[in-house]
């Protein structure tokens, strides 16, 4: 267990080294930024009558600093905000403190990821069985290009066509939004209805995102746990085939979880896709949203989450595998 | 016939490496399909353009269907649908053919000299490797667009290359590794050869084809991701290619709504998707020269 402990302490060193890094990187883009937002929003509460005690604090509330302050202070009081959780306040939203925008934004990004998520594993995993097991048939080859199919193809071009077959063409799905209007947010029948009639689409696509992912890799954990000595010796000693087929599933499925890092890189980056074409209120649009009105501290805040949730998730990932495949703790 | 049969067969045998990829090529129609479609749409976007040169705007005709004088109809300005798919093409064949060239030249120097050295530059660089390949790179490019227009070819290429060499050093290093224990590179060390000979002349040849494959599945991402950020709007549009058709079919064109500007909005995506179908159909072939595992057994 040594080992494990060892191996974990590494891994959230790296991982937070890793955090350091993207946090100053934020830091210094929304310096880069053209024009310098603080100064601009400095100079528009002047303007706007304020004195300019009031204007600094207001734009030490949004940002964490104001430029009158030297380069380290002003790091180190972004720096100091960003550990109690403050990410600032948004600019369109005047007053908003961004987390409150990110809390909102994360249910409508995280649980069609799951789902979908959930989907493609279930679906992948099977037809990566198969497309192991029938490999030399037309139909195992069929599959694993429709794996490498779906892994290549981008994320817009799923969205879009499902949007086409499914509501242009069909009428069958709504196109964008999380609900229909008429319906009262809340714990009422019409109002989940209408949430789960429009995550359909964006849950299939995160699911036929991540599908060939699945499919490729279980295929070939499957292939390789074929050649195994322990299963041609369970072969010769006349081992019932289901029984044989759980020696396999059981062996070929470890190395999945480190495609479910993966996964998770691959659907955030989907999500922007996914979430811009169905008009879905989630973080991926809120950070393009964010980029089109300029409102600085939203971006960074929500670029900041996206790169530490898919750091967090590298390292879960990572440490579940050591956990449960003893080979890999050596 | 004989003498022709004979030459043919000694020319083969000079060149293994041709004659087996030629075989793995051969070997299953679906990937001479896949060879097909990527020469297919690399003479597109090469010759495409001159045949295919400036045709007029026709504000007399917008969301017209397809005839014999607009094949693919033309869009919400009057624009011929198949002249911008085709000169589209050009600037994503070009962008990606860049964005690999700066990834290999970032990603197989860095895995050869990792996997070559070992001790403190592999473990330096092999660091360094696993934070770009941790850092999301679609997110970072969306917000370097706020700070930097890439939306020229080899500007995009060198974004899409910076932030995405750390595949293609991972593998390259692992073969390397491997390079590295093998008789003619111990002699070539034994010989007193210099770094520099050892890793240009006697390894880069040997890691090329493993690169070249790696290569062309991060082609595959890269496509997507440079026709991507035009989709969202992100980088300005300089020129027509796939995503701005993408981007003014959906956001302006509304061609969700409108069913005679559907063919608008399908022929891009239809390009992706089968320059996709392509890539991968090749790709299996490639896969196969380098993982005799995968063969199926007769």
């Amino acid at each position: 267990m040594t080992a494990f402990a060892r191996r974990l302490a590494g891994k959230l060193a790296a991982g937070l080294v890793m955090v350091w890094v993207v946090v100053t990187f934020t830091f210094f883009l929304v310096h880069a930024l053209p024009g310098k937002p603080g100064d601009v929003q400095y100079e528009q509460y002047i303007q706007s009558g304020m004195n300019a005690e009031q204007a600094a604090a207001k734009v030490k509330a949004i940002y964490g600093y104001t430029s009158h302050d030297s380069m380290l202070s002003q790091y180190g009081g972004y720096l100091g905000k960003l550990l109690h959780g403050d990410l600032g306040q948004s600019i369109s939203y005047s007053g908003v403190p961004v987390s409150h925008l990110i809390w909102a934004a994360l249910p409508w990004t995280v649980i069609p990821v799951l789902s979908g998520l959930l989907v493609s594993f279930l679906i992948g995993v099977t037809a990566g069985v198969v497309a192991a097991v029938r490999r030399s048939s037309r139909w195992g080859g069929l599959l694993t290009v429709s794996g490498s199919l779906f892994a290549g193809v981008p994320a817009f071009v799923l969205a879009l066509l499902l949007l086409v077959v499914f509501h242009t063409e069909w009428n069958l799905l709504p196109d964008a939004g999380t609900s229909d209007i008429q319906y009262d947010p809340g714990w009422n029948l019409p109002y989940i209805g209408s949430v789960v009639q429009h995550a359909v689409l964006p849950v299939c696509a995160y699911a036929l995102l991540s599908y060939g992912g699945w499919l490729l890799a279980m295929k070939s954990s499957v292939v390789s746990v074929l050649g195994d000595d322990f299963i041609l010796a369970s072969e010769l000693r006349g081992i019932a085939p289901v029984t044989r087929a759980r020696y396999i599933g059981r062996n070929a499925i470890l190395p999945l979880f480190t495609v479910l890092a993966l996964s998770f890189g691959v659907m955030f980056a989907g999500s922007f896709f996914i979430e811009d074409t169905f008009d879905y209120p989630g973080l991926g649009d809120l950070l393009l949203k964010s980029i089109g009105t300029r409102d600085y501290p939203v971006m960074a805040g929500a670029f900041l989450l996206i790169t530490v949730s898919i750091i967090i998730a590298n390292i879960l990932a990572d440490l579940c595998y050591t956990l449960i495949d003893p080979r890999v703790r050596r | 016939m004989a003498a022709t049969a004979t030459l043919a067969a000694s020319v083969r045998s000079r060149r293994p490496a041709l004659t087996a990829f030629r075989k793995a090529v051969t070997r299953k129609p679906g990937r001479i399909i896949g060879l097909a479609i990527i020469v297919f749409f690399i003479l597109l976007a090469i010759c495409g353009p001159w045949f295919y040169g400036r045709l007029a705007v026709d504000p007399n005709s917008l969301y017209a269907a397809p005839s014999a004088k607009h094949w693919l109809g033309t869009d919400f300005a009057g624009s011929d649908v198949l002249q911008e798919v085709v000169t589209g093409g050009r600037y994503v064949l070009a962008t990606a053919a860049l964005s690999a060239l700066f990834t290999s030249l970032f990603g197989v120097t860095i895995g050869l000299v990792a996997g070559y050295q070992r001790g403190l530059t592999d473990s330096a660089l092999m660091r360094l490797t696993d934070f770009v390949l941790t850092i999301p790179g679609l997110p970072l490019l969306i917000i370097l667009s706020t700070v930097w227009n890439f939306g020229s070819p080899w500007k995009m290429g060198l974004v899409l290359g910076v932030t995405g060499w750390g595949g293609v050093a991972r593998a390259v290093r692992s073969q390397a590794l491997s390079l590295r224990e093998r008789g003619f590179l111990e002699a070539a060390r034994g010989l007193g050869l210099s770094r520099r000979h050892i890793l240009l002349k006697e390894m880069l040849p040997n890691v090329a084809p493993y690169a070249a494959m790696q290569l062309m599945l991060s082609m595959i991402a890269f496509i997507g991701a440079e026709v991507g950020l035009f989709f969202l709007g992100l980088v300005p549009f300089s020129s027509t290619n796939w995503g701005v058709m993408l981007n003014q079919a959906v956001f302006s064109g509304g061609a969700m709504e409108t069913p005679s500007a559907l063919i608008y909005l399908l022929a891009p995506l239809v390009c992706i998707l089968v320059l996709t179908l392509g890539i991968v159909l090749f790709l299996d072939a490639i896969d196969e020269l380098f993982n005799p595992r995968l063969r199926e057994r007769v």
